[in-house]
């Protein structure tokens, strides 16, 4: 079992001060780091500087699918495949077609932000090297956890910690690499 | 209330019709001296639509050679397009005390003076459409009524049948009262709101949410109620229950393009300390929430009559689906619903004036074209025909309107000074750029 520092777990105590500790590990330069609160909080992207999400793109192409999806399959089974009339209307118009198009947009948008979602955050995974931290389990009561990487090339083991510990962290844990 | 200066008002409006009627008609009379031709073609072809297929109109049919008509059918237009900004802004007030929303507080000021425009301007707006309608000009039905409630019109049975709503009775009182009505509730939302300026004290507040209450509900019917009479009704003989949403779907539209607008102009000037980049954000968002509530109900109203097949609702579009009034039909699919929608998909554009700029000027165009579509085929059952009349009238009560708002908005503070949640509207989820953190703190 070889352990690998992964990077620091600094634990702060409230919602003010971890949005302090955003601002400044984000101002510091820092680019591979995290936050994790037990309730969202607004603006905390905008403190660590995340860019928008690239989920719409995939909700987006869903939605299209969606869209073209339902109109050619009505047009496929009501005029092509199959041609029926149906009270009088014509074999094919889009306004027919349109409340099933418009039930499979949704339906495919939501696929494609659900799974969308996944892929940007590869997920499923099972198992995550913070998980070994006792103290982290209360990211989902009451603590806040910022964890930087020892991969970003700002990371220095002392300095880091020094940033970690004027911003006022409560605990700052060495996180290491738990896989094989 | 200082009633001198209130009857000043009052004139001024009167003053302001008068004038621009008197104005028009002089230009008109003379254009209409140079071109007897085309007018009495237009006559040609002035038959009104109907749809049992038999004149049941009588001698109320609209005629399209008529100068008080044509001015009428575009006052009508151009006066529901202005009660549009007023009935949207009721709106966003009863709407904005009834979630005890925060963000919008820095721009409540705007839609208080706006929803107060309806009095005393909008009424005076309204007194020719009512003389015109009594005078048998602008509703084709109204000539077969009278001041009574029993049905009179035994010629058209779907008029007899309707004749509790449709005379000349219930149409004056009716839009009176309901004109009344929003009167009294814009400026008792206004009167709190600025009672709460000076003593900042909770019952102002507590006030204005109980009258939302009620008022939401009373708002949606009168809206209804309104739309019936004084659009849906120049064909009686069309059913929609759902044209009084499908009015203040268009209406909130154009409103909160509106308010971006002011917003934005207003960010430079009286609103800079309290307007942030999230707020033009919600506007937008608001905006492009309604660009697809309008597809939405305007979708469902044509969708369901267009399967459902029924005569007595049909004429309504087949009517709009004749000449030119297909094209605006295209126009208003495209126009009011596509072209906005993919545009402010996007976050970033809903924050870009180079794209919300001229997307104010295209929602304020495009609503127009929607009343138009609404209005006018009645007349000019052949197609779009736009008269100089449409121009004057939309330009005179947009000025007026304008000019009003800004007298208001200007006597009174910019932004309601002691709210409740005004100090969480400063704030807004707003966090600083990267590297201003150090600035902030």
């Amino acid at each position: 079992m070889s352990a690998k520092p992964l990077g620091l777990l600094a634990q702060f105590e409230t919602a003010a001060d971890i949005m302090n500790a955003a601002l400044a590990v984000r101002d510091a330069g820092f680019k591979k780091w995290d936050v994790f609160t037990p309730f969202p909080i607004h603006g905390m992207d905008d403190a660590m500087a995340l860019p928008n999400s690239k989920v719409g793109y995939f909700t987006f192409a869903g939605g299209l699918t969606g869209f073209f999806t339902g109109m050619s399959m009505i047009w496929f089974m009501n005029k092509f495949d199959y041609p029926l009339v149906v009270g009088g209307k014509p074999l094919f118009t889009p306004l027919f077609a349109f409340p099933v198009s418009y039930e499979l947009t949704i339906l495919l948008s939501a696929f494609g932000t659900l799974f969308g979602l996944a892929l940007l955050n590869r997920l499923p995974k099972l198992h995550n090297p913070l998980f070994a931290s006792e103290r982290f389990k209360r990211a989902t009561n009451d603590k806040f956890f910022v964890f930087v990487e020892t991969a970003d090339p700002k990371f220095s083991e002392t300095e880091t910690r020094a940033l970690l510990e004027k911003l006022g962290a409560s605990a700052i844990e060495e996180i290491q690499d738990t896989k094989d | 209330m200082n009633f001198p200066l209130f009857f000043k008002r009052i004139l001024a409006a009167l003053a302001c019709v008068g004038i621009l009627t008197f104005a028009t008609a002089r230009v008109l009379a003379a254009e209409h001296a140079e071109a007897p031709k085309a007018v009495a073609g237009q006559a040609a072809h002035a038959e009104t639509p109907d749809a049992h297929g038999h004149d049941a109109h009588g001698h109320g049919g609209p005629d399209s050679s008529d100068i008080v008509q044509q001015f009428g059918y575009s006052y009508l237009t151009a006066f529901m397009f202005v009660l549009s900004l007023i009935v949207a802004s009721m709106f966003f007030i009863l709407i904005h005390h009834l979630f005890d929303a925060a963000w919008s507080v820095p721009v409540m000021r705007i839609a208080e003076h706006m929803a107060n425009l309806i009095f005393p301007w909008g009424f005076a707006a309204l007194l020719p459409i009512i003389g015109l309608a009594l005078a048998g000009k602008l509703h084709p039905w109204m000539p077969l009524t009278d001041w009574s409630l029993t049905p009179t019109a035994a010629a058209d049975p779907s008029l007899a049948v309707k004749s509790v709503m449709f005379n000349k009775l219930s149409f004056t009182v009716l839009l009176l009262g309901i004109f009344g009505f929003w009167a009294w509730m814009a400026r008792s939302f206004r009167g709190y709101s600025l009672a709460q300026d000076k003593d900042g004290a909770a019952i102002w507040t507590r006030k204005a949410r109980f009258l939302a209450g009620w008022g939401i509900f009373a708002f949606s019917v009168t809206v209804t109620v309104a739309v019936f009479l004084l659009m849906k009704s120049l064909q009686h003989q069309f059913f929609s229950t759902m044209y009084g949403v499908y009015y203040f779907a268009g209406s909130m539209w154009t409103t909160l393009a509106t308010y971006y607008g002011i917003t934005r102009w207003l960010q430079r000037k009286e609103l800079r300390p309290v307007i942030l980049p999230n707020h033009i954000h919600d506007l937008g968002k608001w905006f492009f929430a309604f660009t697809v509530f309008y597809a939405y109900i305007h979708f469902s109203q044509y969708f369901l009559i267009w399967n459902a097949a029924v005569p007595e609702e049909t004429f309504w579009y087949v009517l709009r689906e004749k000449g030119t009034w297909e094209h605006m039909g295209f126009l208003i699919l495209f126009g009011h619903f596509f072209l906005p929608f993919l545009l402010l998909l996007r976050i970033d554009t809903k924050m870009s004036l180079n794209v919300m700029g001229p997307m104010i000027f295209w929602a304020w165009l495009m609503h127009y074209v929607d009343m138009t579509y609404n209005v006018m085929p009645v007349l000019y059952p052949k197609g779009l025909n736009i008269t100089l009349w449409d121009p004057l009238c939309f330009g005179a009560l947009v000025a007026v309107f304008g000019w009003a708002w800004l007298k208001d908005f200007r006597a009174f503070p910019a932004w309601p000074q002691k709210h409740p949640r005004l100090k969480e509207a400063l704030v807004h989820h707003e966090i600083p750029k990267a590297g201003q953190a150090a600035a902030h703190h």
